[in-house]
């Protein structure tokens, strides 16, 4: 078995966004996901980094390879100490579409992964964390 | 869920659920005591049982098939001899649950089904009961422990004999259910610049995406202008079948090629139509043929007929 | 890491742009920028976008880049995303990201042929 990936970094400005896919690819390839998940992935986490830049102003993002026997996955958080989400339901509902660029891209993020948890308290801040996984 | 090193496969029964299920049949380490003290009796007497055993085996036509040969025979007489003498051994734990579990897979293999596996216990219990009881005569209570403590022992065996036959099975029919995916989604280049990929059945969430790729690929790798996406064999369309389907078209067009969409019966139309969804953007034909004419079309192609020599 | 150079070219009339394969927001940004320069210059029948080298399409490139459309399209132009990855489509459309202001095409090529060829046929992702 591979040495499971993880590390992190921080979000503090646009250019960390680049900073943060980049990785994220590295991290996905390595646990054996194919191109179109890896895609899928880093674009997932380009949506909550740039949430982060955004709407928090800075934070950081974690990852970790996970094992579960019959399966491998990636794991991400994204932790920030922001505003927090106000309406979480409202939030998860929004279609999100371009040329309007209003929301946090959520329910789009979350259909490109396996599960997505989020915490969010008003004033202090939101963990966002998502998963992938591949059967091996 | 822990993993079995000992197996090539995973298994269905890890050792916590072998303990639960002991705790359920009541199987406790008492009875394990008996079984040991059993053994020396149990030693003695397994030879009769496994004639006796075969004796029926032999005389079933149905059971008789999986004895070819007098070879055959003997040496499946052997392996019974020391399946019963694992009855007796006095350790059921980790180790007897992964060679008990072997079992059930080997029957799946060869076909036994768990019908006659199952006859062959009871006939275990009706040939082991006098003869255990025989063992005490001076101790008809501990007689009697003794052999519902082997007929619980043989119970958990033919339990665990079920789940992996049953899992063995499952494992087969997802295999199966894999290759059906397979097979009926393909992307055939049907002339320069088009291809055509019949759907059948409904769109899942996992078909989708591999019908999506495959499809995407094969529009790249042929250099396609035009996709027809025939869904006659579609039999009933839903929200999310229908939802699925935009996506893919959506996907299609990103790439540059065309989708027109094939095999749209009167039926489905009408379901299209009250599902709301917005079909407007995309070309529609009611036959695979009809699609054709399009993809020339688009392509600026035409037909003519050869003129005679 | 410093932003990567945009060279718009002219090609056949219009304005042809190989958009590198993981662009950060300054990069984008200023692949609009000199397209509008560049279309002030040689209005031209419009833009290609070469998107075969490109490995993430986000929601802010999704967004510029319809932009950029509409902008061309103001300035009399048509505009063509040319050779996108499937595994990009595939998650565009997950996303649920639209163009609705651009045209598409397998490759350069073709895209550079569509422009050529005068509007009406509508095809539009």
């Amino acid at each position: 078995m591979n040495q499971a990936p993880g590390g992190d970094v921080v979000i503090h400005s646009e250019r960390d966004i680049v900073g943060a896919r980049k990785a994220v690819r590295l991290a996905a390839t390595a646990l054996g996901f194919g191109l179109t998940d890896v895609t899928r992935i880093v674009t997932a986490a380009s949506e909550l980094a740039r949430n982060i830049v955004c709407y928090a102003g800075s934070g950081r993002l974690r990852w970790r390879g996970l094992d579960a026997g019959d399966r491998v996955g990636l794991e991400l958080i994204f932790e920030d100490r922001g505003p927090g989400i106000a309406d979480l339901a409202q939030a998860m509902q929004d279609g999100y579409t371009s040329g309007r660029g209003l929301g946090l891209g959520l329910p789009g993020t979350k259909r490109l992964m396996d599960e997505m948890e989020i915490q969010s308290t008003v004033g202090q801040g939101t963990i966002v964390t998502v998963r992938k996984w591949r059967k091996t | 869920m822990m993993r079995r090193d000992v197996s090539q496969q995973t298994t269905e029964v890890t050792a916590e659920e072998w303990v639960r299920r002991k705790e359920f049949v009541g199987f406790t380490e008492q009875d394990a005591q008996w079984l040991r003290e059993l053994r020396p009796a149990a030693d003695a007497f397994v030879g009769d049982v496994v004639e006796e055993l075969y004796r029926r085996f032999l005389a079933c036509e149905e059971t008789n098939a999986f004895f070819p040969d007098e070879a055959a025979v003997a040496r499946v007489k052997a392996l019974q001899t020391a399946y019963f003498r694992g009855l007796t051994q006095g350790e059921y734990g980790e180790a007897y649950l992964a060679d008990r579990l072997k079992i059930g897979r080997v029957h799946q293999r060869i076909g036994l089904s768990p019908r006659w596996y199952m006859g062959a216990y009871a006939l275990y219990a009706q040939l082991v009961t006098p003869r255990v009881l025989a063992a005490y005569p001076a101790d008809s209570v501990k007689g009697q422990r003794t052999l519902v403590a082997l007929l619980k022992l043989m119970n958990l065996d033919q339990e665990l004999a079920v789940t992996t036959y049953l899992a063995a099975r499952e494992a087969v029919i997802s295999q199966q259910a894999r290759e059906i995916l397979e097979i009926a989604t393909p992307v055939v280049q049907i002339w320069d610049g088009v291809v055509a990929a019949p759907l059948i059945g409904s769109l899942d969430t996992a078909r989708t995406q591999q019908f999506m790729e495959r499809l995407l690929e094969r529009v790249v790798e042929t250099n396609s202008s035009v996709a027809l996406v025939d869904i006659t064999g579609v039999p009933t369309i839903d929200t999310v079948t229908a939802q699925h389907l935009i996506e893919t078209v959506t996907a299609v067009r990103l790439l540059g090629a065309q989708v027109v969409l094939t095999g749209v019966r009167p039926v489905i139309a009408q379901t299209l139509v009250h599902l709301g969804v917005d079909l407007s953007d995309i070309i529609t034909r009611s036959s695979l043929a009809a699609g054709l004419h399009v993809a020339l079309d688009i392509l600026k192609l035409q037909v003519t007929g050869k003129r005679p020599a | 890491m410093s932003t990567d150079h945009i060279a718009v070219l002219k090609v056949r009339e219009a304005l042809l742009v190989t958009v590198p394969s993981d662009p950060e927001d300054a990069t984008v940004a200023a692949l609009q920028e000199q397209v509008l320069r560049a279309m002030e210059r040689h209005a031209g029948k419009g833009l290609v976008l070469d998107l075969s080298g490109v490995e993430t399409v986000d929601s802010y490139f999704a967004r510029t880049i319809t932009e950029t459309a509409q902008m061309v399209g103001l300035m009399g132009g048509r505009t063509v995303l040319a050779g996108m990855r499937p595994s990009v489509a595939m998650t565009t459309v997950q996303l649920g990201l639209l163009f609705p202001n651009a045209l598409t095409a397998l490759d350069v090529d073709r895209a550079l042929d569509l422009l050529a060829t005068p509007e009406p046929d509508g095809r539009r992702p």
